[in-house]
């Protein structure tokens, strides 16, 4: 198998969850595999398993069984410290509710990963500042989050998911508190960083608008793919 | 964003506590100025009061004199000895004494007591008590005169004013009973109601005669040193120095194990309770900063899923907790000052609730309670505080960085 266009693989992959003595399978006997540039949709009803499989991918849970790889990398061969760094470096997150840090304007926001890299403050300087620029920011750098509406805050969410360069950015339910004018707005300008930049997307959602922008659509039900669709989209 | 800015401004989401945890701190450093405070100022006081009472913060003595008292024992060639030790750095002053037990009698009556015999040109009220507290008559100023400085109870017991006369009866160098008589010069009194009823101040050299001493023999030198905190180390050096078969030297806590043991006692009970407050004021600080933790578990969860370590995370609360030591130690400062001042300056008198002895381990006490902090007290007041609230905030810390990402961020 050739590994290197793919960015993210599942083996054979299972989460058991125990509520009390019910065992659920969240995911069952999963294989996967993102390639590199996708812009990838996993959809599919509450509980299918979604989330599971994006929390297991960021190496925030641990499969109950088989394994993930991400850019070649065993997830279950690193520690704490080793997935918090490749969280740090390859991976960008962007949550549904945003989940900025408050005491943080949006550029120190956008700044936190740098600087969690140990990049010097005048060299994040000219980075952040572009990538602000880029996602429409521009003018609003010093405003703290609860000076925000939602949409400049997934805003600042998607600058602070792609400042580093990641390999893949997971986006939970992105569009899930905004408008339909903003949800337009946002994912027009993730699908520009996706074609422009190379950077992978896999998103979690229900919203159609996004399924519908996606080129890859892998519907889950009952933790096992019901269907994976490839597309090719107009323009 | 640097870990401390960050943490700075995590503090103040939450105004109104952090400035009631921050006053707990800072209410801590106003308790533990005042016990360390009042405890410096009062051991000092007795210690230094102590060595005023006739034996110095240390004293040179022959071989056994600490252990059973006799005027039979005697160093030699005091003069030398005392110019010697004078010379020493830390040493304030030294005094060539003899102190033995005697019996006074008036025309009237008879009392058993002590004496110390005391060269008038070595003595004065800043090295002796008995001198700083006379109230009536003047001190002898002949050392060979028959001038005798006795306590009001002892005058007051045998009946006698300024001029009258007395006889003192004690043992010679060779065990044999001499007489001797005396004219009241002075009356002291220091509060101590057994010294003021027993004790006495003779002329050196008239007493070296009475005892058959030779001319420069006594029963020791007392020697006070500028700072007591250094006598250990000084006793040790004079010691070195000065010391020779048929004499020792001896510090104050052997020559006063009474006062020694109650200062100790005090102390320790001084520390039980400043550990039991600081305990008391860590575990607010610890619930302060545990609650500060649990409610922000869903932040914690993405800042470590978006790459913060455990360890980057405790650090961060710890930085938290070390500006709401800063805090609470600003806050304490500025309110302990005026309070310090005031109690340094003024005091609290406690004299209407002691009676008329004021004494503890049979050394004289202030009645009006005052602070004084001794530098090493001020750096260990702050580092205590400071430490203790760095120690209450590790769990908090420790609780943050075991947080599994997944549990907090139930919507990814």
């Amino acid at each position: 198998m050739d590994t290197h266009t793919h960015i993210v693989r599942l083996e054979r992959v299972s989460k058991i969850y125990h509520q009390g003595k019910i065992a659920v399978h969240a995911v069952d006997n999963l294989d996967l595999e993102i390639d590199v540039g996708d812009f990838c949709t996993l959809c599919g009803p509450s509980g299918s398993g979604k989330t599971t499989v994006l929390n297991m991918i960021g190496g925030l849970d641990v499969p109950t069984s088989g394994h993930i790889y991400l850019e070649d990398r065993k997830l279950a061969t690193l520690n704490r410290s080793q997935l918090s760094r490749l969280r740090r470096d390859r991976i960008g997150f962007v949550f549904q509710a945003y989940n900025l840090i408050p005491v943080m304007t949006a550029y120190e926001n956008a700044e936190f990963v740098l600087r969690l890299q140990g990049q010097p403050e005048t060299q994040c300087r000219e980075r952040v500042m572009a990538i602000l620029k880029e996602v429409g920011l521009e003018g609003l750098e010093h405003r703290r989050p609860d000076e925000m509406s939602g949409g400049q805050q997934q805003r600042v969410a998607i600058a602070r998911a792609i400042v580093t360069n990641p390999a893949v950015v997971l986006a939970d339910e992105p569009t899930a508190n905004v408008d339909s004018v903003t949800a337009g707005a946002l994912l027009d300008l993730m699908q520009k960083l996706n074609e422009e930049n190379n950077i992978t997307f896999l998103f979690s959602t229900h919203d159609q608008r996004v399924m519908d922008r996606a080129r890859r659509l892998i519907r889950l039900r009952d933790g096992k793919i019901e269907y994976d669709d490839v597309r090719s989209l107009p323009g | 964003m640097k870990l401390t800015t960050m943490a700075w401004r995590n503090l103040w989401r939450r105004k109104r506590r952090t400035a009631i945890t921050a006053f707990s701190i800072a209410f801590g450093v106003l308790l533990a100025v005042t016990f360390t405070g009042s405890g410096d100022y009062v051991y000092t006081n007795m210690i230094n009061t102590g060595a005023q009472m006739g034996l110095g913060h240390i004293s040179v003595e022959p071989n056994g004199y600490n252990q059973t008292p006799g005027l039979d024992k005697r160093i030699h060639q005091t003069t030398a000895l005392r110019q010697q030790l004078i010379m020493m750095p830390g040493v304030s002053d030294a005094i060539v004494r003899i102190m033995g037990q005697a019996m006074f009698a008036s025309a009237r009556k008879s009392v058993g007591g002590a004496f110390i015999a005391v060269d008038p040109a070595q003595e004065s009220s800043v090295n002796n008590l008995f001198i700083r507290s006379i109230i009536a008559g003047s001190r002898f100023t002949d050392s060979n005169g028959q001038g005798i400085v006795i306590g009001s109870r002892m005058a007051q017991k045998l009946g006698v004013t300024i001029g009258k006369k007395l006889v003192y009866t004690t043992t010679d160098v060779n065990g044999e009973i001499v007489s001797e008589i005396a004219r009241v010069s002075a009356i002291f009194q220091t509060g101590v109601t057994e010294v003021d009823g027993a004790m006495a101040l003779l002329p050196l050299d008239r007493v070296r005669g009475t005892l058959r001493y030779q001319a420069d023999d006594a029963t020791l030198v007392a020697i006070t040193i500028k700072d007591h905190r250094a006598t250990d180390a000084m006793t040790a050096g004079i010691a070195a120095q000065v010391a020779l078969p048929e004499r020792e030297v001896l510090s104050w806590r052997q020559t006063q194990p009474d006062l020694a043991g109650l200062i100790a006692m005090d102390r320790s009970s001084n520390y039980v309770t400043q550990t039991l407050i600081g305990l008391l004021i860590a575990a607010g600080i610890l619930n302060t900063l545990l609650m500060s933790v649990l409610e922000r578990t869903r932040e914690f969860g993405v800042m470590m899923a978006i790459g913060m370590s455990p360890h980057t995370l405790f650090r961060l609360v710890i930085t938290e907790s070390l500006w709401l030591a800063i805090i609470g130690l600003v806050f304490g400062i500025v309110i302990t000052a005026p309070w310090y001042h005031y109690l340094n300056t003024i005091g609290i008198d406690f004299s209407g609730a002691m009676g008329d002895d004021y004494s503890a381990g049979g050394v004289l006490i202030d009645p009006v309670m005052k602070v004084y902090l001794y530098r090493e007290s001020v750096i260990a007041i702050l580092a205590g505080v400071f430490g203790l609230t760095l120690v209450a905030g590790i769990y908090p810390a420790w609780r943050a960085g075991r947080i599994p990402p997944v549990a907090s961020l139930k919507t990814l």
